[in-house]
């Protein structure tokens, strides 16, 4: 069976033109030159080399799938050699959640972090915001980040805080000289001055902005997060029709994490919750309806416990479910401290983070 | 609708061709479909000429007839059931997966479906010895994950880096990429399966909704038509290499019912379609890593039948681990 030129990526006028003039596989393009085809097929001679090149696109690429060595292909053992040395994980400053996802948020894959408001999703962004930058001497990444708000919920003042923390604490770690050398350049006006803020209100924006994402990330190769805080705001109203705005969602899915994928960057979202109500009972559900759901790798729900609270991890292809508690500090995201557990509670929590630590 | 060239077949050469076309007959439906007496008059060329080309172009076009005894005996030497490694799933799939068709995996977010494509990768890979190809289109694979399943099966590591070996990775997120590499594995596919040794038994698109919703709804048709180019080329595949091809899809929930997603035209591609869903116990704080598969569509099986598996312990691996303990003393 060959390949039919509707498969091809063309725009549908150019195809529906192909096939009314009776160019149904790529095989009867391939010998053409652009002035036959456009004669044949009644394109302007711009559609007809572009038509061209893509036909002579898909022959060379199977060629190259035939030498065996396509370039989208890798074995499982490469990809897991190309795990172990470069994709590294951005530490949450929670002990008890990085051993939960293996070392914290992982680059190279989306992450939801879902929860009702106040619960601490904006805290965890921002904290994320400043570990990312983290030298790489004291086991960070020491990217930067692009960060996304579209509630409008980005404090400035929080940030300076956090950031004050993560310099203080790592100031606290020095050892060597290497070390030492790169406390120099991290100060909280360089974890400022490497956050880049970008304000979208509504969804119109937001798309646009992700659209244009893939120069700049070209243009700051550093960088190694992207946050949107919130995916939901701007996609929960202003819809009229669920429909669109679940094709957009779906689209915008698979632009992150091609995103993630190819410039090696954690993609962070966060997600509202609403409520189903099924019958008399009635459940709190992540927000944007059950197809988003698929959409980040991996994701998180922060929740309220009576007065604890509780970070769960609800879908990973790579971590068991589990459950820790975390509190937020002055510092930010932090780990409950041991002595403020009530004892009951203790061993259990314990269990749960050991079995969890894969 | 297939363009006449000279050299398609003997006697066709190039001034019959621009003849015909200056007859207004461009494409080989055109031929097949005119009045060959008529044609031979306005294009001066003998009826008996034109009428071998024809038959001729017929004969290429055209499918053949295979005997049913041909097709059995064909059947029995050449599909094969690759078992899923997992006895409940390879209770309702009749055994396990049958090259040759596609069989889909559905199910919510969570629900362990990309859980299920690895498991079915590393015990093919493993036990098997033959290649997987595997396609994600969700970045949620990670080879370290594999590696784990691996390492419950066996820890000699030579071992254990073959099968890693074995399983080819493509990483595409758009629907065009999907089809550039489904028609370039299929012309290149018997060269590319000797890489790993054994050869490439099965194909898993983790997860082919991904690619395709966002095509669909709306006023589009495009999407329509794509969805079908990819349902095509997979059942082409299937049956042409004699792989297993396993699709994930997404679901949909209309009042509380859950079914699979991609609506009715999807509906006749995969041969075998399980339902995956979470078992929820009452009141339980932490979550379970029970769930439970349900046969929506099967040519072989009763439909509906519902098993239920650990995702723990997909790998056979001994007794129940740390993480199930705890979970049976919480619950």
């Amino acid at each position: 069976m060959q390949r039919p030129v509707s498969s091809l990526s063309l725009s549908s006028c150019v195809k529906v033109k192909l096939v009314g003039a009776g160019f149904q596989f790529t095989a009867d393009l391939r010998h053409l030159s652009p002035q036959q085809l456009s004669k044949g097929a009644s394109l302007t001679q711009q559609e007809a080399l572009e038509v061209l090149q893509a036909v002579t696109r898909e022959g060379g690429s199977d060629k190259a799938a035939g030498a065996g060595g396509s370039s989208a292909s890798m074995t499982a053992l490469e990809l897991l050699q190309k795990e172990e040395e470069e994709l590294r994980s951005i530490v949450t400053f929670s002990s008890r959640l990085d051993a939960a996802l293996g070392g914290g948020v992982p680059i190279g894959k989306t992450t939801e972090v879902c929860g009702a408001p106040g619960v601490g999703k904006t805290q965890l962004c921002l904290q994320l915001a400043v570990d990312v930058q983290v030298p790489p001497c004291f086991g960070g990444v020491g990217g930067q980040v692009v960060y996304i708000d579209t509630e409008g919920s980005f404090v400035l003042q929080r940030a300076v805080d956090i950031a004050a923390a993560a310099v203080r604490h790592c100031s606290l770690l020095v050892e060597d000289d290497e070390q030492r050398v790169a406390m120099e350049t991290f100060s909280v006006d360089t974890v400022l001055s490497n956050m880049f803020l970008v304000r979208c209100h509504d969804y119109v924006e937001l798309l646009a902005e992700l659209h244009l994402l893939p120069d700049f990330l070209s243009a700051h190769p550093r960088v190694r997060l992207l946050v949107i805080d919130s995916v939901a705001a701007p996609f929960r109203r202003l819809f009229d029709e669920l429909l669109q705005r679940t094709r957009l969602l779906n689209g915008l899915a698979q632009q992150l994490i091609a995103m993630a994928n190819s410039h090696e960057i954690a993609v962070v979202t966060t997600n509202q919750m609403t409520t189903r109500v099924l019958g008399a009972q009635s459940q709190l559900i992540p927000a944007l309806g059950e197809n988003w759901g698929h959409a980040p790798t991996i994701r998180l729900i922060l929740q309220w416990a009576g007065s604890q609270r509780l970070a769960a991890i609800f879908k990973s292809p790579c971590h068991v479910d589990s459950t820790v508690q975390y509190q937020i500090t002055t510092e930010g995201f932090r780990d409950i401290d041991q002595s403020d557990q009530p004892q009951s509670k203790r061993p259990r929590m314990h269990n749960d983070q050991s079995a969890a630590g894969v | 609708m297939v363009v006449l060239r000279e050299g398609m077949c003997p006697g066709l050469d190039a001034d019959l061709v621009r003849d015909l076309r200056a007859a207004d007959v461009k494409t080989v439906e055109d031929l097949v479909s005119s009045d060959t007496e008529d044609l031979a008059q306005k294009c001066s060329v003998s009826y008996r000429a034109l009428f071998a080309i024809r038959r001729v172009l017929l004969a290429q076009h055209t499918a053949f007839p295979v005997s049913g005894a041909d097709l059995y005996e064909e059947l029995l030497s050449s599909t094969a059931i690759l078992s899923t490694g997992n006895s409940s799933l390879d209770k309702l799939l009749d055994s396990g997966l049958y090259t040759g068709e596609i069989t889909e995996l559905s199910g919510g977010p969570g629900s362990g479906k990309s859980q299920v494509c690895f498991g079915v990768a590393v015990n093919i890979s493993y036990h098997l010895k033959q290649s997987v190809i595997f396609i994600d289109t969700t970045g949620g694979l990670t080879a370290r994950r594999l590696l784990q399943m691996l390492e419950a099966e066996t820890s000699n590591r030579e071992e254990q880096m073959e099968a890693l070996q074995r399983i080819h990775i493509f990483r595409l997120f758009d629907v065009f990429s999907l089809l550039d590499c489904l028609y370039s594995l299929r012309t290149g596919m018997l060269q590319q399966a000797s890489v790993g040794g054994g050869s490439v038994k099965a194909v898993i698109v983790d997860s082919v909704s991904a690619v395709i919703a966002p095509l669909l709804g709306g006023k589009q048709s495009e999407g329509m038509s794509l969805m079908t180019q990819v349902a095509g080329v997979l059942k082409t595949m299937a049956k042409d290499f004699n792989v297993a091809v396993l699709v994930t899809n997404h679901v949909t929930r209309s009042s509380s019912r859950v079914q699979p997603g991609l609506g009715v035209s999807w509906r006749h591609v995969p041969r075998t379609r399980i339902l995956l869903e979470r078992v929820e116990k009452a009141a339980a704080v932490s979550r379970s890593s029970m769930r439970s598969a349900t046969l929506i569509k099967s040519s072989r099986q009763l439909c509906h039948k519902t098993e239920e598996f650990d995702l723990q312990r997909w790998c056979h691996s001994e007794g129940p681990s740390a993480k199930r303990k705890l979970e049976d003393m919480d619950s």
